[in-house]
């Protein structure tokens, strides 16, 4: 959804708008006072903007594992859901050739048989590949939960960890624009 | 009662995943012939090149969305028979009756299952073998 459409947005003192995003849900935005946040587990956020005309918005994904679903169900949702997203940033202007993105969550928060974060990670990484669409940054896979805070107008992205923050793995950054400080949480570029 | 295998089916997405995606779950409904392309303009000139039996299109695409696809199809008489499913978002229901109006054979709504697609394709065609 664009959001115009996001009945949650919050108003700080500073100006800047909150706005979070829940699993199942993206929200799409060129309001460069926004910024979008989420709360992970074993779920993805692809965060996703044009760099070039300031759209960008972000998802909130879990691959299903019910009963009825294999591979393929998981992999037809989730490329639904990262479409919807794709679909509205190119709605407000994006082009698809432009896009960039970052990959968080998909952390390992039970130690069970089956690792549905690590597969959610999988997922996204191998959406993007497919897509052809850059992946420069973010944090995916380790164990525990995470908060993610996104500025889709600059790109800017930080991640604290909600429970173990020595579980997280090291922040991949492939483009660096200027770090801004903030205590007790790690600046993703 | 149609062979699947026998029905060529043109998949029109601007998403490669999703274009595998669709081909894979027509794979395990036995279907064997498939052609792709990545928006409407490209359909439309493989359609005119060489007619499918069967159009599986998602709406939004660039260059030339699902609705122009179709009527564009629905236009051209060497193609205008051919069965056409569009493919929507939850969001869509609009979209659906214009699709309908401009002589759709039936949707599916996204993410769908391969049994929801069987029943789609079986609307149109039939029971398959």
């Amino acid at each position: 959804m664009t959001l115009a459409a996001h009945a949650d947005a919050g108003q700080a003192n500073t100006g800047m708008r909150r706005v979070h995003v829940g699993q199942g849900e993206h929200v799409v935005t060129g309001d460069a006072s926004v910024m979008l946040t989420t709360v992970l587990g074993s779920c993805v956020a692809m965060c996703l903007r044009d760099p070039v005309i300031g759209v960008g918005g972000m998802n909130h994904f879990l691959l299903p594992d019910g009963v009825g679903t294999g591979a393929n169900a998981a992999r037809r949702y989730g490329a639904y859901a990262m479409e919807v997203l794709i679909n509205d940033c190119l709605k407000m202007g994006a082009r698809r050739e432009q896009l960039e993105a970052k990959l968080f969550g998909g952390g390992r928060m039970f130690n069970t048989l089956r690792d549905v974060g690590g597969a959610n990670a999988d997922f996204a990484e191998q959406f993007l590949r497919d897509e052809g669409i850059r992946l420069v940054g973010g944090s995916l896979r380790g164990a525990g939960g995470r908060r993610v805070q996104y500025w889709p107008a600059t790109g800017r992205a930080l991640q604290r960890a909600v429970t173990d923050s020595a579980a997280l793995p090291e922040m991949k950054t492939v483009l660096a624009p200027a770090a801004v400080p903030d205590a007790g949480a790690v600046e993703l570029f | 009662m149609p062979a699947a295998s026998a029905i060529h089916t043109l998949i029109v997405d601007d998403q490669a995943s999703m274009r595998a995606l669709i081909r894979t779950s027509l794979q395990d409904l036995g279907f064997r012939e498939f052609r792709e392309a990545g928006d409407g303009e490209i359909a439309l000139r493989e359609m005119i090149a060489r007619p499918a039996h069967l159009i599986i299109s998602d709406f939004n695409m660039p260059n030339l969305d699902g609705l122009g696809l179709l009527r564009a199809v629905r236009a051209h008489p060497p193609t205008s028979r051919a069965a056409f499913i569009m493919l929507t978002g939850r969001a869509d229901r609009e979209l659906v009756q214009r699709a309908v109006q401009f002589g759709v054979n039936n949707y599916l709504v996204k993410p769908f299952t391969v049994a929801q697609l069987k029943e789609k394709l079986e609307t149109v065609f039939g029971p398959l073998t």
